[in-house]
């Protein structure tokens, strides 16, 4: 009894202690609803709550309701006890007009303590216009069954299955994203399941982005006067890559629904549970036609090709570092657009950094809005130099879509003070006489500057050009100088035949004065004698060597004999006979006899006359 | 009244230079275009290198390759050792589409072209009867002089001088033929065919894109017949400019 007791306590407390768990409590109704058909609203909780407080339903008549409903289970999976409670409260409502109608949340009490639902939104669509075929899913209840206008054999109209094309915007700018999505539409039959026979079109011209498809969700929707089931099919992003009427082609999918059969032989299992026939309809979704208009002129000149909304933001993580360290210079594009198209701008990194390739990091997400995400861009360089650097603002433009018109945006402009490290990044001793030699590097090409200074004047031309007479700069000097030639020519030739003549005279005058000495000789005047000599030996040489008298004299008169190539022997011999004749006028006394000097004189002469000078 | 004629002889170099100020401060701030009118206006009234090269500048900074090619073979013309202009040449050069087709192909002519065109005719013409004279004058001293190695020395010498004034000569003729005959030009079109015949309905032998440098070689009508490379075809004289 008292073991009993404690088994009861334990429960008690285990399931006090149950109560601890997270409650919740939910509200649940169907978003669109249409006017004038009851559907249930339900409140669920996970605890035994009491004191339901609904809201007030103003614009909602309430049908029935509220009915609770209870379940519990219990389940041991591997010796681990798990238990789960719902206690669920149903009202049934019926809208009383159409439009969004909001409901406040309730409330419940567990314990001591409140808890509130979620609020609702629910949209009242209006209620079909010509008598409906059907209402829904639910019109394919047995009520409806009995007037079988719609439901006979596999009769299943146009009208109440069809598939359309929604595009986001008809009309956009180049690269900007479109939503497609293909969405079907259908009342009043049992639509079971898709084949695989589905065709996408190519999208010829659209860069494509499919969006990841969740579990298929169904609405209700007012299309054309009719309430629909619809569910989207399939979605996908595009982008347009050029400008023009791009061209959407149909898609088309197969459906297979569920008929219900109006069989001839009715058996009793047939009455009972009803017999089907699944029937496979082709479905189309239409083409569409998207007008892309090209972006407008006048790009700015760092464009990345964006077009979306994109924010920029920039860090860096050194701005004081040492020689040979490496520095990171980090970009994040943010935003919803073309994304994956983005080019990565570059950053012009000062001379004496080795540049590594930029790290991109992506992190995008398909939307219904576009990719957006962001676009981490890490730049690594390390400084090879010693200095103040500053390293460019990083530009990035774009083509905003919400303002229509190019957007440039700028990282701050860094400075970078990279210092000459201390003595381990130093080079070592050994190779501190080397220092790499670097030509001067072109880093971009680009015409010389124009002439800036004033405009020279035309330089005078000293002779012209080779028109006209030009050839007389070359016949006037040249028949000058022919005169000339000519003229000097005859001086030559005229000053030739003198010294001709008296070099063939020499001798002949030369034996005259010797003659004339040799009277002398016989006669008193010894001076005159020694004049003749003397007289006779230059004019020979003057007329010999074609030297006038007057420039010759006893000191250069052996000069001019080694030059005119005479032996040493004849020099001697000349400067001996001279120097006699000269002595013997001032001193005759002194002088040998007139006889030796006449015969060396006339033996030199004979000498001379015999080497050719 | 002396006076006076001095001023109307100096106003139109006045005027020059008050528009070539104004066309390099358009240039410097960016209206090329509008530099581009200016620099013309100035070329009208006279031949002058810089004003062709700063033309040529303008032209290429308005995306006018061809007519900055053909500005800068001007100023080359005028002044054949302008070291900007050939750079800036080079470097349109590289923007136009076609490879540069030499018209002279044999090693020894186009080395002796490129000689010729290193210095402006009238200087060739002052070269050449500098040359001419030094010539008689070391002939004189060949005839006349005394010692023989003297004698031995000036032939030489006017040996070598009358065959470089005879050199000189034959370059500033050529230069001078070049400049009167104008056969070289500049394709001006975008895209031009160049036909078999001097007809619309010729052949397409091949095609030239603007920049491209041709030889003139007849002119048939409205149609002449150009060298490019190896090529020889049939083009409107209005595709091309004369430099």
């Amino acid at each position: 009894m008292i073991r009993r007791k404690i088994l009861l306590f334990a429960m008690v407390v285990l399931s006090v202690l149950a109560y601890a768990e997270d409650v919740s409590f939910q509200a649940n109704a169907p978003k669109q609803v249409i006017l004038g058909r009851p559907f249930q609203l339900t409140y669920t909780i996970n605890q035994r709550g009491k004191d339901l407080r609904a809201p007030e339903f103003g614009d909602f008549d309430v049908l029935a309701g509220p009915y609770t409903s209870q379940s519990s289970s219990t389940s041991f999976v591997n010796g681990k006890r798990s238990s789960s409670f719902t206690l669920t409260f149903t009202y049934t409502l019926m809208p009383r007009r159409e439009g969004e109608i909001s409901l406040a949340p309730a409330t419940i009490t567990v314990g001591h303590d409140q808890y509130r639902s979620n609020g609702l939104k629910i949209t009242v669509l209006p209620a079909d216009e010509e008598q409906p075929t059907g209402g829904g899913q639910q019109a394919a209840s047995s009520g409806q069954q009995r007037d079988g206008r719609q439901q006979q054999g596999s009769q299943v109209g146009g009208d109440n299955i069809f598939m359309r094309t929604v595009v986001s915007k008809t009309k956009v700018r180049e690269q900007e994203c479109i939503l497609l999505s293909y969405k079907i539409y259908w009342a009043g039959v049992d639509l079971a399941q898709f084949t695989n026979n589905t065709k996408i079109p190519e999208f010829k011209g659209f860069l494509k982005q499919d969006l990841e498809q969740g579990e298929i969700q169904t609405n209700l929707e007012h299309y054309n006067g009719r309430n629909y089931q619809t569910a989207v099919i399939y979605q996908t992003l595009l982008y347009p890559q050029k400008s023009g009427d791009l061209q959407i082609d149909p898609a088309s999918f197969e459906a297979v629904l569920r008929v219900q059969n109006r069989a001839q032989v009715r058996s009793i299992f047939d009455d009972f549970f009803g017999s089907y026939t699944n029937v496979t309809r082709q479905l189309t979704a239409p083409g569409m036609t998207i007008h892309v208009e090209s972006l407008p002129s006048g790009k700015p000149a760092g464009f990345s090709g964006g077009v979306g909304h994109f924010d920029i933001s920039s860090s860096i993580t050194q701005q004081d570092i040492s020689m040979n360290d490496a520095v990171t210079i980090k970009l994040t594009v943010k935003g919803t657009g073309n994304m994956k198209l983005l080019k990565t701008p570059a950053i012009d990194w000062p001379e004496g950094f080795e540049v590594y390739d930029p790290k991109v990091n992506n992190n995008f997400k398909n939307t219904t809005s576009g990719v957006s995400g962001s676009k981490t861009i890490e730049y690594l360089a390390i400084a090879r130099a010693a200095g103040d650097y500053t390293i460019p603002p990083i530009e990035f433009s774009y083509y905003d879509t919400q303002e229509n018109k190019y957007k440039q945006l700028q990282t701050p402009e860094y400075t970078l003070h990279v210092s000459r490290g201390n003595g381990d990044t130093e080079p070592s001793a050994v190779v501190q006489n080397y220092v790499s030699k670097e030509d001067i590097k072109q880093i971009g090409s680009d015409i010389r500057y124009i002439h800036t200074g004033s405009l020279p004047t035309e330089r005078h031309r000293l002779l012209g050009d080779f028109d006209g007479l030009w050839y007389l700069y070359f016949v006037v000097p040249a028949l000058l100088s022919l005169l000339l030639f000519l003229i000097f020519r005859k001086q030559i030739k005229d000053n030739a035949d003198i010294a001709r003549v008296r070099y063939k005279k020499a001798n002949k005058v030369a034996q005259k004065r010797l003659k004339k000495a040799k009277q002398a000789m016989s006669g008193s005047s010894a001076e005159d004698f020694y004049e003749e000599i003397e007289k006779a030996a230059f004019q020979y040489l003057s007329d010999r060597l074609s030297i006038p008298l007057a420039t010759l004299n006893k000191e250069n008169i052996s000069d001019i004999l080694r030059k005119k190539g005479a032996s040493e022997e004849l020099v001697q011999e000349v400067n001996s006979v001279l120097s006699t004749a000269e002595a013997a006028r001032y001193a005759p006394s002194m002088a040998g006899g007139k006889e030796d000097l006449y015969q060396a004189t006339a033996d030199l002469i004979d000498k001379i006359e015999k080497v050719k000078l | 009244m002396k006076r006076l004629i001095y001023i109307l002889l100096l106003f139109p170099l006045c005027v020059n230079a008050q528009s070539w100020e104004d066309a390099n401060t358009a240039y410097s701030e960016g209206n090329y275009a509008e530099a581009v009118v200016m620099y013309e206006n100035i070329a009208q009234t006279g031949n002058n290198a810089e004003v062709q090269y700063n033309l040529g500048n303008a032209y290429f900074r308005t995306g006018e390759i061809a007519r900055a090619i053909l500005a800068y073979e001007r100023c080359l013309r005028l002044n054949p050792r302008h070291k900007d202009a050939k750079f800036n040449l080079t470097f349109a050069e590289s923007q136009i589409i076609d490879n540069k087709a030499d018209t002279q192909t044999f090693f020894l002519l186009k080395w002796a072209r490129g000689f010729r065109n290193m210095l402006p005719e009238n200087v060739w013409l002052v070269l050449a009867v500098t040359l001419f004279l030094l010539f008689i004058v070391s002939l004189f001293l060949f005839a006349f002089a005394g010692p023989l190695t003297l004698r031995k020395t000036a032939f030489a010498v006017s040996i070598v001088t009358l065959i470089l004034s005879a050199c000189s000569v034959w370059c500033g003729l050529s230069l001078h033929h070049r400049d009167s005959v104008r056969d070289e030009a500049i394709v001006m079109q975008g895209i031009v065919n160049v036909k078999a015949s001097p007809d619309k309905s010729g052949t397409d032998l091949f095609v030239l894109h603007e920049g491209t440098k041709v030889r003139i070689s007849d002119t048939v009508g409205e149609w002449c017949q150009i060298h490019a490379g190896d090529n020889i075809g049939w083009i409107r004289l209005k595709a091309i400019e004369r430099i």
